[in-house]
Protein backbone atom coordinates (compact mmCIF):
# COMPACT_ATOMS: atom_id res chain seq x y z
CA UNK A 1 0.00 0.00 0.00
CA UNK A 2 1.50 3.31 -1.05
CA UNK A 3 1.54 6.49 0.99
CA UNK A 4 -1.08 7.96 -1.31
CA UNK A 5 -3.35 4.95 -0.72
CA UNK A 6 -2.93 5.30 3.02
CA UNK A 7 -3.74 8.97 2.90
CA UNK A 8 -6.81 8.31 0.79
CA UNK A 9 -7.91 5.57 3.15
CA UNK A 10 -7.44 7.81 6.14
CA UNK A 11 -9.35 10.53 4.37
CA UNK A 12 -12.29 8.23 3.72
CA UNK A 13 -12.30 7.03 7.31
CA UNK A 14 -12.12 10.55 8.59
CA UNK A 15 -15.36 11.29 6.85
CA UNK A 16 -17.12 8.11 7.88
CA UNK A 17 -15.66 6.42 10.94
CA UNK A 18 -16.76 2.79 11.25
CA UNK A 19 -16.88 2.81 15.06
CA UNK A 20 -20.14 4.58 15.73
CA UNK A 21 -21.51 4.70 12.23
CA UNK A 22 -21.45 8.48 12.46
CA UNK A 23 -19.75 11.14 10.40
CA UNK A 24 -16.66 12.79 11.82
CA UNK A 25 -18.75 15.83 12.56
CA UNK A 26 -21.34 13.79 14.37
CA UNK A 27 -18.67 12.23 16.55
CA UNK A 28 -17.28 15.67 17.28
CA UNK A 29 -20.69 16.81 18.45
CA UNK A 30 -20.96 13.77 20.73
CA UNK A 31 -17.54 14.42 22.24
CA UNK A 32 -18.27 18.08 22.76
CA UNK A 33 -21.80 17.58 24.08
CA UNK A 34 -20.98 16.87 27.76
CA UNK A 35 -18.98 20.09 28.06
CA UNK A 36 -21.63 22.17 26.30
CA UNK A 37 -24.40 20.66 28.42
CA UNK A 38 -22.40 21.37 31.57
CA UNK A 39 -21.85 24.97 30.51
CA UNK A 40 -25.51 25.55 29.72
CA UNK A 41 -26.67 24.08 33.02
CA UNK A 42 -24.05 25.64 35.26
CA UNK A 43 -23.44 28.96 33.56
CA UNK A 44 -26.46 29.59 31.37
CA UNK A 45 -29.05 29.05 34.06
CA UNK A 46 -27.36 31.18 36.75
CA UNK A 47 -26.77 33.89 34.19
CA UNK A 48 -30.48 34.08 33.39
CA UNK A 49 -31.41 33.89 37.06
CA UNK A 50 -29.05 36.75 37.84
CA UNK A 51 -30.41 38.79 34.96
CA UNK A 52 -33.94 38.30 36.24
CA UNK A 53 -33.05 39.15 39.84
CA UNK A 54 -31.17 42.25 38.74
CA UNK A 55 -34.41 43.47 37.19
CA UNK A 56 -36.48 42.67 40.28
CA UNK A 57 -37.26 43.90 43.73
CA UNK A 58 -36.10 41.10 46.00
CA UNK A 59 -34.77 40.37 49.50
CA UNK A 60 -33.66 37.14 51.18
CA UNK A 61 -37.20 36.85 52.56
CA UNK A 62 -38.83 37.10 49.12
CA UNK A 63 -36.12 35.23 47.25
CA UNK A 64 -38.62 32.78 45.74
CA UNK A 65 -41.05 35.53 44.72
CA UNK A 66 -39.17 38.46 43.18
CA UNK A 67 -41.22 41.40 41.92
CA UNK A 68 -40.51 42.88 38.48
CA UNK A 69 -38.87 46.28 38.76
CA UNK A 70 -37.21 47.13 35.46
CA UNK A 71 -33.95 49.00 35.29
CA UNK A 72 -34.11 50.70 38.69
CA UNK A 73 -31.42 48.46 40.19
CA UNK A 74 -29.07 49.35 37.37
CA UNK A 75 -29.67 53.05 37.90
CA UNK A 76 -29.08 52.63 41.63
CA UNK A 77 -25.87 50.62 41.10
CA UNK A 78 -24.50 53.16 38.62
CA UNK A 79 -25.37 56.08 40.90
CA UNK A 80 -23.76 54.43 43.92
CA UNK A 81 -20.48 56.22 44.72
CA UNK A 82 -19.29 53.13 46.64
CA UNK A 83 -19.39 51.10 43.41
CA UNK A 84 -17.16 53.58 41.58
CA UNK A 85 -14.88 53.90 44.58
CA UNK A 86 -14.44 50.14 44.55
CA UNK A 87 -13.81 50.18 40.78
CA UNK A 88 -11.16 52.83 41.37
CA UNK A 89 -9.51 50.74 44.06
CA UNK A 90 -9.46 47.60 41.90
CA UNK A 91 -8.07 49.53 38.94
CA UNK A 92 -5.28 51.12 40.97
CA UNK A 93 -4.52 47.89 42.77
CA UNK A 94 -4.32 45.89 39.54
CA UNK A 95 -2.22 48.46 37.66
CA UNK A 96 0.36 48.82 40.43
CA UNK A 97 0.54 45.08 41.11
CA UNK A 98 0.76 44.01 37.45
CA UNK A 99 3.35 46.69 36.65
CA UNK A 100 5.56 45.84 39.61
CA UNK A 101 5.26 42.08 39.06
CA UNK A 102 6.26 42.28 35.40
CA UNK A 103 9.19 44.60 36.14
CA UNK A 104 10.47 42.52 39.06
CA UNK A 105 9.86 39.27 37.17
CA UNK A 106 11.86 40.54 34.19
CA UNK A 107 14.78 41.74 36.30
CA UNK A 108 14.87 38.52 38.31
CA UNK A 109 14.74 36.39 35.17
CA UNK A 110 17.63 38.33 33.62
CA UNK A 111 19.70 38.11 36.80
CA UNK A 112 19.02 34.48 37.71
CA UNK A 113 18.68 32.79 34.31
CA UNK A 114 22.36 31.67 34.11
CA UNK A 115 22.12 30.11 37.57
CA UNK A 116 18.81 28.34 36.94
CA UNK A 117 19.92 27.10 33.51
CA UNK A 118 22.56 25.05 35.35
CA UNK A 119 20.55 24.12 38.43
CA UNK A 120 16.93 23.74 37.43
CA UNK A 121 15.74 22.64 40.90
CA UNK A 122 16.36 26.15 42.26
CA UNK A 123 13.30 27.22 40.28
CA UNK A 124 11.09 25.22 42.66
CA UNK A 125 11.83 27.52 45.62
CA UNK A 126 10.90 30.62 43.65
CA UNK A 127 7.63 29.12 42.35
CA UNK A 128 6.31 28.01 45.76
CA UNK A 129 4.33 31.19 46.60
CA UNK A 130 2.15 30.58 43.53
CA UNK A 131 0.98 27.27 44.97
CA UNK A 132 -0.42 28.86 48.12
CA UNK A 133 -4.07 29.83 48.40
CA UNK A 134 -4.34 33.66 48.48
CA UNK A 135 -6.86 33.30 51.30
CA UNK A 136 -4.44 31.28 53.41
CA UNK A 137 -1.72 33.76 52.47
CA UNK A 138 -3.97 36.44 53.95
CA UNK A 139 -4.48 34.47 57.17
CA UNK A 140 -0.73 33.91 57.48
CA UNK A 141 -0.07 37.62 57.08
CA UNK A 142 -2.75 38.31 59.62
CA UNK A 143 -0.75 36.16 62.00
CA UNK A 144 2.60 37.63 61.03
CA UNK A 145 1.33 41.22 61.14
CA UNK A 146 -0.40 40.85 64.51
CA UNK A 147 0.86 43.52 66.91
CA UNK A 148 1.43 41.08 69.76
CA UNK A 149 2.66 37.85 68.21
CA UNK A 150 3.49 38.74 64.58
CA UNK A 151 7.12 38.50 63.56
CA UNK A 152 6.95 41.58 61.31
CA UNK A 153 5.85 44.10 64.01
CA UNK A 154 8.17 42.42 66.52
CA UNK A 155 11.17 43.09 64.30
CA UNK A 156 10.02 46.57 63.38
CA UNK A 157 9.64 47.37 67.09
CA UNK A 158 13.13 46.02 67.60
CA UNK A 159 14.32 48.56 65.02
CA UNK A 160 12.40 51.32 66.76
CA UNK A 161 9.63 51.50 64.14
CA UNK A 162 5.95 51.35 65.05
CA UNK A 163 3.95 51.61 61.81
CA UNK A 164 0.41 50.23 61.91
CA UNK A 165 0.64 48.30 58.65
CA UNK A 166 -3.13 47.67 58.58
CA UNK A 167 -4.01 51.27 59.54
CA UNK A 168 -5.32 53.83 57.04
CA UNK A 169 -1.87 55.16 56.17
CA UNK A 170 -0.29 51.83 55.28
CA UNK A 171 -3.06 49.39 54.39
CA UNK A 172 -3.01 49.97 50.61
CA UNK A 173 0.76 49.47 50.52
CA UNK A 174 0.40 46.32 52.61
CA UNK A 175 -2.24 44.60 50.48
CA UNK A 176 -0.49 45.52 47.21
CA UNK A 177 2.85 44.30 48.55
CA UNK A 178 1.33 40.95 49.51
CA UNK A 179 -0.13 40.58 46.01
CA UNK A 180 3.21 41.46 44.41
CA UNK A 181 5.17 39.06 46.62
CA UNK A 182 2.80 36.23 45.80
CA UNK A 183 2.61 36.71 42.03
CA UNK A 184 6.02 38.02 40.99
CA UNK A 185 6.99 34.34 40.66
CA UNK A 186 4.39 33.98 37.89
CA UNK A 187 5.87 36.89 35.91
CA UNK A 188 9.34 35.55 36.63
CA UNK A 189 8.41 32.11 35.27
CA UNK A 190 6.95 33.45 32.02
CA UNK A 191 9.91 35.80 31.53
CA UNK A 192 12.33 32.97 32.19
CA UNK A 193 10.56 30.72 29.67
CA UNK A 194 10.56 33.49 27.07
CA UNK A 195 14.21 34.26 27.77
CA UNK A 196 15.27 30.64 27.38
CA UNK A 197 13.41 30.39 24.08
CA UNK A 198 15.63 33.08 22.55
CA UNK A 199 18.45 31.46 20.59
CA UNK A 200 21.87 32.17 22.15
CA UNK A 201 23.39 32.91 18.73
CA UNK A 202 21.46 36.18 18.53
CA UNK A 203 23.16 37.60 21.62
CA UNK A 204 26.46 36.10 20.56
CA UNK A 205 26.20 37.86 17.19
CA UNK A 206 25.43 41.16 18.91
CA UNK A 207 28.43 40.67 21.17
CA UNK A 208 30.74 39.95 18.22
CA UNK A 209 29.44 43.07 16.50
CA UNK A 210 30.72 44.97 19.51
CA UNK A 211 27.42 45.68 21.28
CA UNK A 212 27.77 46.67 24.93
CA UNK A 213 25.86 44.88 27.70
CA UNK A 214 23.22 47.62 27.69
CA UNK A 215 22.88 47.67 23.88
CA UNK A 216 22.54 43.90 23.71
CA UNK A 217 19.76 43.91 26.26
CA UNK A 218 18.00 47.03 25.07
CA UNK A 219 18.04 46.42 21.31
CA UNK A 220 18.22 42.64 20.97
CA UNK A 221 16.67 41.04 24.03
CA UNK A 222 13.96 43.49 25.05
CA UNK A 223 12.14 43.63 21.67
CA UNK A 224 12.02 39.82 21.66
CA UNK A 225 10.54 39.78 25.16
CA UNK A 226 7.82 42.37 24.50
CA UNK A 227 5.10 39.85 23.51
CA UNK A 228 5.63 37.84 26.70
CA UNK A 229 5.75 41.04 28.75
CA UNK A 230 2.42 42.23 27.36
CA UNK A 231 0.69 38.87 27.84
CA UNK A 232 1.98 38.56 31.41
CA UNK A 233 0.96 42.09 32.33
CA UNK A 234 -2.51 41.47 30.88
CA UNK A 235 -3.02 38.17 32.73
CA UNK A 236 -1.83 39.68 36.00
CA UNK A 237 -4.01 42.75 35.51
CA UNK A 238 -7.26 40.84 35.04
CA UNK A 239 -6.39 38.52 37.90
CA UNK A 240 -5.58 41.35 40.29
CA UNK A 241 -8.58 43.40 39.20
CA UNK A 242 -10.95 40.80 40.62
CA UNK A 243 -8.99 40.48 43.88
CA UNK A 244 -11.00 39.22 46.83
CA UNK A 245 -9.38 36.52 48.94
CA UNK A 246 -6.39 37.92 50.78
CA UNK A 247 -7.85 41.40 51.23
CA UNK A 248 -11.13 40.05 52.56
CA UNK A 249 -9.34 37.84 55.06
CA UNK A 250 -6.86 40.52 56.10
CA UNK A 251 -8.91 43.71 56.27
CA UNK A 252 -12.48 42.81 55.28
CA UNK A 253 -12.28 45.74 52.87
CA UNK A 254 -11.44 48.25 55.58
CA UNK A 255 -10.54 50.28 57.49
CA UNK A 256 -13.72 51.99 56.33
CA UNK A 257 -13.85 51.16 52.64
CA UNK A 258 -10.19 51.88 51.94
CA UNK A 259 -9.43 48.42 50.57
CA UNK A 260 -12.85 47.49 49.20
CA UNK A 261 -12.32 46.00 45.73
CA UNK A 262 -15.19 45.55 43.25
CA UNK A 263 -15.50 41.90 44.23
CA UNK A 264 -15.67 42.76 47.93
CA UNK A 265 -18.16 45.56 47.23
CA UNK A 266 -20.55 43.27 45.37
CA UNK A 267 -20.15 40.53 47.97
CA UNK A 268 -20.97 42.94 50.78
CA UNK A 269 -23.95 44.55 49.11
CA UNK A 270 -25.44 41.10 48.52
CA UNK A 271 -24.68 39.20 51.69
CA UNK A 272 -24.35 41.94 54.28
CA UNK A 273 -26.53 44.82 53.09
CA UNK A 274 -29.04 42.47 51.43
CA UNK A 275 -29.27 44.66 48.33
CA UNK A 276 -29.83 41.55 46.23
CA UNK A 277 -31.15 43.21 43.10
CA UNK A 278 -28.64 46.04 43.14
CA UNK A 279 -25.71 43.67 43.73
CA UNK A 280 -26.95 41.56 40.81
CA UNK A 281 -27.13 44.66 38.64
CA UNK A 282 -23.61 45.70 39.71
CA UNK A 283 -22.29 42.27 38.77
CA UNK A 284 -23.97 42.47 35.34
CA UNK A 285 -22.37 45.88 34.78
CA UNK A 286 -19.02 44.43 35.77
CA UNK A 287 -19.55 41.53 33.36
CA UNK A 288 -20.26 43.88 30.46
CA UNK A 289 -17.27 46.06 31.34
CA UNK A 290 -14.88 43.11 31.56
CA UNK A 291 -16.14 41.57 28.32
CA UNK A 292 -15.64 44.92 26.63
CA UNK A 293 -12.14 45.23 28.02
CA UNK A 294 -11.35 41.68 26.99
CA UNK A 295 -12.60 42.30 23.47
CA UNK A 296 -10.49 45.44 23.15
CA UNK A 297 -7.45 43.62 24.52
CA UNK A 298 -7.89 40.68 22.13
CA UNK A 299 -8.39 42.97 19.21
CA UNK A 300 -5.56 45.39 19.73
CA UNK A 301 -3.03 44.60 22.40
CA UNK A 302 -2.62 40.84 22.38
CA UNK A 303 -2.89 40.38 18.64
CA UNK A 304 -0.35 43.14 18.08
CA UNK A 305 1.96 41.64 20.66
CA UNK A 306 1.90 38.27 18.97
CA UNK A 307 2.63 39.83 15.60
CA UNK B 1 36.51 37.01 24.77
CA UNK B 2 35.78 35.62 28.20
CA UNK B 3 35.81 37.58 31.43
CA UNK B 4 38.55 36.94 34.00
CA UNK B 5 37.92 34.09 36.39
CA UNK B 6 37.51 36.21 39.50
CA UNK B 7 34.86 38.27 37.73
CA UNK B 8 32.86 35.15 36.83
CA UNK B 9 33.06 33.92 40.42
CA UNK B 10 31.96 37.28 41.80
CA UNK B 11 29.02 37.45 39.42
CA UNK B 12 28.03 33.91 40.31
CA UNK B 13 28.26 34.67 44.01
CA UNK B 14 26.04 37.69 43.51
CA UNK B 15 23.45 35.54 41.75
CA UNK B 16 23.43 33.00 44.56
CA UNK B 17 23.04 35.75 47.13
CA UNK B 18 20.15 37.31 45.20
CA UNK B 19 18.45 33.94 44.82
CA UNK B 20 18.68 33.14 48.52
CA UNK B 21 17.41 36.56 49.57
CA UNK B 22 14.53 36.52 47.07
CA UNK B 23 13.54 32.96 48.02
CA UNK B 24 13.53 33.92 51.71
CA UNK B 25 11.46 37.06 51.16
CA UNK B 26 8.94 35.31 48.89
CA UNK B 27 8.53 32.38 51.23
CA UNK B 28 8.64 34.45 54.41
CA UNK B 29 4.93 34.05 55.35
CA UNK B 30 5.16 30.26 55.27
CA UNK B 31 8.52 30.12 57.04
CA UNK B 32 7.41 32.53 59.77
CA UNK B 33 4.16 30.61 60.25
CA UNK B 34 6.08 27.33 60.44
CA UNK B 35 8.35 28.79 63.14
CA UNK B 36 5.37 30.09 65.11
CA UNK B 37 3.61 26.74 64.91
CA UNK B 38 6.59 25.01 66.53
CA UNK B 39 6.96 27.46 69.44
CA UNK B 40 5.33 27.10 72.83
CA UNK B 41 2.60 29.62 73.60
CA UNK B 42 5.01 31.52 75.87
CA UNK B 43 7.71 31.70 73.18
CA UNK B 44 5.23 32.95 70.57
CA UNK B 45 4.58 36.23 72.37
CA UNK B 46 8.15 36.70 73.64
CA UNK B 47 9.60 40.10 72.78
CA UNK B 48 12.15 40.45 71.31
CA UNK B 49 11.36 37.29 69.31
CA UNK B 50 13.32 34.21 70.29
CA UNK B 51 15.39 32.51 67.62
CA UNK B 52 16.52 29.50 69.57
CA UNK B 53 13.66 27.60 71.12
CA UNK B 54 12.74 24.06 71.85
CA UNK B 55 10.33 22.99 69.11
CA UNK B 56 7.04 21.49 70.21
CA UNK B 57 4.33 19.66 68.31
CA UNK B 58 1.60 20.44 70.86
CA UNK B 59 -0.22 22.84 68.53
CA UNK B 60 -0.42 20.19 65.82
CA UNK B 61 -1.80 17.76 68.35
CA UNK B 62 -4.42 20.32 69.42
CA UNK B 63 -5.49 21.07 65.85
CA UNK B 64 -5.86 17.43 64.88
CA UNK B 65 -7.44 16.06 68.05
CA UNK B 66 -9.42 18.85 69.76
CA UNK B 67 -13.07 17.90 69.22
CA UNK B 68 -14.17 21.56 69.40
CA UNK B 69 -12.23 22.23 66.21
CA UNK B 70 -13.52 20.77 62.97
CA UNK B 71 -10.15 20.96 61.28
CA UNK B 72 -9.89 17.36 60.14
CA UNK B 73 -13.24 17.65 58.43
CA UNK B 74 -12.05 20.74 56.53
CA UNK B 75 -9.06 18.79 55.26
CA UNK B 76 -11.25 15.89 54.14
CA UNK B 77 -13.71 18.29 52.48
CA UNK B 78 -10.99 20.09 50.56
CA UNK B 79 -9.49 16.81 49.39
CA UNK B 80 -12.83 15.44 48.20
CA UNK B 81 -13.80 18.70 46.49
CA UNK B 82 -10.45 19.10 44.74
CA UNK B 83 -10.35 15.47 43.57
CA UNK B 84 -13.95 15.53 42.32
CA UNK B 85 -13.60 18.87 40.57
CA UNK B 86 -10.34 17.85 38.94
CA UNK B 87 -11.71 14.53 37.68
CA UNK B 88 -14.78 16.22 36.23
CA UNK B 89 -12.75 18.98 34.55
CA UNK B 90 -10.46 16.40 32.92
CA UNK B 91 -13.37 14.21 31.81
CA UNK B 92 -15.19 17.13 30.20
CA UNK B 93 -12.28 18.97 28.64
CA UNK B 94 -10.27 16.14 27.09
CA UNK B 95 -12.94 14.80 24.67
CA UNK B 96 -14.03 18.37 23.95
CA UNK B 97 -10.47 19.36 23.07
CA UNK B 98 -10.26 16.37 20.72
CA UNK B 99 -13.49 17.41 19.02
CA UNK B 100 -12.24 20.98 18.66
CA UNK B 101 -8.86 20.05 17.19
CA UNK B 102 -9.56 16.92 15.13
CA UNK B 103 -13.23 17.26 14.23
CA UNK B 104 -12.95 21.03 13.80
CA UNK B 105 -16.09 21.76 15.72
CA UNK B 106 -16.65 24.37 18.42
CA UNK B 107 -13.29 26.01 17.85
CA UNK B 108 -14.95 29.34 17.19
CA UNK B 109 -17.72 29.12 19.76
CA UNK B 110 -17.03 26.84 22.73
CA UNK B 111 -13.28 27.42 22.92
CA UNK B 112 -13.36 31.23 23.14
CA UNK B 113 -16.33 31.08 25.50
CA UNK B 114 -14.50 28.83 27.93
CA UNK B 115 -11.15 30.61 27.68
CA UNK B 116 -12.82 33.97 28.30
CA UNK B 117 -14.23 32.56 31.53
CA UNK B 118 -10.73 32.91 32.92
CA UNK B 119 -10.81 36.67 32.52
CA UNK B 120 -14.19 37.29 34.13
CA UNK B 121 -14.37 38.38 37.78
CA UNK B 122 -15.69 35.28 39.58
CA UNK B 123 -17.87 37.40 41.86
CA UNK B 124 -20.26 37.72 38.92
CA UNK B 125 -21.13 34.03 39.34
CA UNK B 126 -21.22 34.11 43.12
CA UNK B 127 -24.72 35.54 43.41
CA UNK B 128 -26.41 33.42 40.74
CA UNK B 129 -24.78 30.30 42.13
CA UNK B 130 -26.03 31.11 45.58
CA UNK B 131 -29.55 31.48 44.18
CA UNK B 132 -29.32 28.32 42.07
CA UNK B 133 -27.79 26.18 44.82
CA UNK B 134 -30.45 27.32 47.21
CA UNK B 135 -33.09 26.24 44.73
CA UNK B 136 -31.56 22.79 44.15
CA UNK B 137 -30.42 22.06 47.70
CA UNK B 138 -26.74 22.16 46.78
CA UNK B 139 -25.80 24.75 49.40
CA UNK B 140 -23.18 23.46 51.85
CA UNK B 141 -22.50 20.26 49.90
CA UNK B 142 -19.20 18.93 48.60
CA UNK B 143 -20.85 18.14 45.27
CA UNK B 144 -21.77 21.78 44.90
CA UNK B 145 -18.23 22.95 45.51
CA UNK B 146 -16.74 20.24 43.29
CA UNK B 147 -18.85 21.61 40.42
CA UNK B 148 -17.37 25.04 41.11
CA UNK B 149 -13.86 23.61 41.22
CA UNK B 150 -14.56 22.10 37.81
CA UNK B 151 -15.70 25.44 36.36
CA UNK B 152 -12.64 27.18 37.77
CA UNK B 153 -10.34 24.64 36.12
CA UNK B 154 -12.08 24.11 32.78
CA UNK B 155 -10.48 27.06 30.93
CA UNK B 156 -6.88 26.11 31.63
CA UNK B 157 -7.51 22.38 31.07
CA UNK B 158 -9.18 23.03 27.72
CA UNK B 159 -6.48 25.45 26.53
CA UNK B 160 -3.71 23.04 27.49
CA UNK B 161 -5.38 19.97 25.92
CA UNK B 162 -6.09 21.89 22.72
CA UNK B 163 -2.48 23.07 22.59
CA UNK B 164 -1.24 19.52 23.17
CA UNK B 165 -3.44 18.00 20.46
CA UNK B 166 -2.49 20.69 17.94
CA UNK B 167 1.17 19.76 18.42
CA UNK B 168 0.47 16.02 18.19
CA UNK B 169 1.15 14.63 14.69
CA UNK B 170 -2.08 13.35 13.20
CA UNK B 171 -0.32 10.51 11.28
CA UNK B 172 -0.36 8.16 14.28
CA UNK B 173 -4.10 8.39 14.58
CA UNK B 174 -4.59 7.98 10.85
CA UNK B 175 -2.52 4.83 10.84
CA UNK B 176 -4.80 3.40 13.52
CA UNK B 177 -7.86 4.46 11.56
CA UNK B 178 -6.58 2.74 8.44
CA UNK B 179 -6.33 -0.37 10.57
CA UNK B 180 -10.04 0.00 11.24
CA UNK B 181 -10.09 1.74 14.63
CA UNK B 182 -13.00 4.07 15.40
CA UNK B 183 -12.69 7.42 17.11
CA UNK B 184 -13.25 6.03 20.58
CA UNK B 185 -10.53 3.38 20.13
CA UNK B 186 -8.20 6.01 18.68
CA UNK B 187 -8.79 8.18 21.73
CA UNK B 188 -8.38 5.29 24.15
CA UNK B 189 -5.41 3.46 22.62
CA UNK B 190 -3.49 6.10 20.66
CA UNK B 191 -4.09 9.58 22.05
CA UNK B 192 -4.59 8.84 25.74
CA UNK B 193 -1.27 7.03 26.30
CA UNK B 194 0.57 9.86 24.56
CA UNK B 195 -1.31 12.42 26.62
CA UNK B 196 -0.33 10.92 29.98
CA UNK B 197 2.27 13.56 30.94
CA UNK B 198 -0.02 16.48 30.12
CA UNK B 199 -2.91 14.71 31.87
CA UNK B 200 -0.85 14.44 35.02
CA UNK B 201 0.33 18.05 34.85
CA UNK B 202 -3.19 19.38 34.34
CA UNK B 203 -4.52 17.15 37.10
CA UNK B 204 -1.94 18.42 39.60
CA UNK B 205 -2.48 22.04 38.65
CA UNK B 206 -6.27 21.64 38.85
CA UNK B 207 -6.00 20.01 42.24
CA UNK B 208 -3.92 22.93 43.53
CA UNK B 209 -6.28 25.57 42.13
CA UNK B 210 -9.32 23.74 43.47
CA UNK B 211 -7.72 23.36 46.88
CA UNK B 212 -6.93 27.08 46.97
CA UNK B 213 -10.41 28.30 46.00
CA UNK B 214 -11.95 30.60 48.63
CA UNK B 215 -14.73 32.87 47.36
CA UNK B 216 -17.30 30.17 46.56
CA UNK B 217 -16.40 28.19 49.64
CA UNK B 218 -17.17 31.29 51.68
CA UNK B 219 -20.49 31.94 49.97
CA UNK B 220 -21.82 28.44 49.44
CA UNK B 221 -20.87 26.58 52.62
CA UNK B 222 -21.71 27.05 56.27
CA UNK B 223 -20.74 23.90 58.14
CA UNK B 224 -20.80 20.45 56.55
CA UNK B 225 -18.79 21.16 53.38
CA UNK B 226 -16.44 23.92 54.60
CA UNK B 227 -13.04 23.67 52.85
CA UNK B 228 -9.74 24.50 54.63
CA UNK B 229 -9.38 27.92 53.02
CA UNK B 230 -12.62 29.01 54.67
CA UNK B 231 -12.16 26.96 57.82
CA UNK B 232 -8.80 28.64 58.38
CA UNK B 233 -10.48 32.01 58.76
CA UNK B 234 -12.67 30.64 61.56
CA UNK B 235 -9.55 30.24 63.68
CA UNK B 236 -8.94 33.98 63.60
CA UNK B 237 -12.44 35.37 63.83
CA UNK B 238 -13.52 33.15 66.70
CA UNK B 239 -13.25 34.57 70.19
CA UNK B 240 -9.90 34.10 71.94
CA UNK B 241 -7.40 33.46 69.18
CA UNK B 242 -5.03 30.58 69.73
CA UNK B 243 -2.07 31.70 67.65
CA UNK B 244 -0.07 28.50 67.94
CA UNK B 245 -3.00 26.35 66.85
CA UNK B 246 -3.83 28.78 64.04
CA UNK B 247 -0.25 28.62 62.78
CA UNK B 248 -0.26 24.82 62.89
CA UNK B 249 -3.56 24.73 61.00
CA UNK B 250 -2.12 27.10 58.36
CA UNK B 251 0.94 24.93 57.86
CA UNK B 252 -1.20 21.80 57.45
CA UNK B 253 -3.53 23.62 55.02
CA UNK B 254 -0.81 24.86 52.68
CA UNK B 255 1.20 21.65 52.84
CA UNK B 256 -0.61 19.56 50.16
CA UNK B 257 -0.34 22.17 47.37
CA UNK B 258 3.20 23.08 48.44
CA UNK B 259 4.39 19.48 48.32
CA UNK B 260 2.73 18.92 44.95
CA UNK B 261 4.35 22.10 43.68
CA UNK B 262 7.74 21.13 45.02
CA UNK B 263 7.71 17.69 43.40
CA UNK B 264 6.05 18.66 40.14
CA UNK B 265 7.59 22.09 39.57
CA UNK B 266 9.06 21.09 36.19
CA UNK B 267 5.71 19.93 34.85
CA UNK B 268 3.84 22.81 36.42
CA UNK B 269 6.30 25.45 35.24
CA UNK B 270 5.89 24.17 31.72
CA UNK B 271 2.08 24.05 31.72
CA UNK B 272 1.68 27.37 33.51
CA UNK B 273 3.82 29.17 30.96
CA UNK B 274 2.19 27.27 28.08
CA UNK B 275 -1.24 28.20 29.44
CA UNK B 276 -0.23 31.85 29.65
CA UNK B 277 1.41 32.13 26.26
CA UNK B 278 -1.18 30.10 24.33
CA UNK B 279 -4.33 31.34 26.03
Amino acid sequence: MSVADAARGADRLRRRAPGLGLSRRGEGILLLAPLVLFLILLLGFPFLANLYYSLSKVTFATIRAPQWLGLQNYAAALADPAFWQAMGFSLRFALIAAGAEVLLGLLLALALEPLIARRRFLLAFLLLPMMISPALMGVMYRLNLNEFVGLIPQYLTFLGLYPNLLGPGWVMTTVVTIEILQWTPFAFLIMLTALQAIPGELLEAARIDGGSWWQRHRYVLLPLLVPALVVTAFIRFIDSFRVFDHIYVLTGGGPGTLTTSVSIHIYKSFFQQELLGQAGAASMILLVLSMGLLWLAMRFVLRGARG
Amino acid sequence: MSAPRWQVLLLDGGRWLLLVVVALVLNFPVLATLLTSLKTTADISASPPVWLFEPTLEHYRTVLTDPSLDFKRYLVNSTAIALGGTALALALSFPAAYAIVRCRIGGRSVLPLVTNLRAIPLIIFAIPFYLMYQLFGLLDTRTGLALIACIVNLPLALILFVGFLQDLPVELEEAARVDGAGTLSVLRYVVLPLAQPIFLAIAILSFIYAWNEFLFGLILTTKAAVPVTVGATFFITSWGVKWGATAAAMVLSVLPPLLLGLFAYRYLGRVISAGALKG
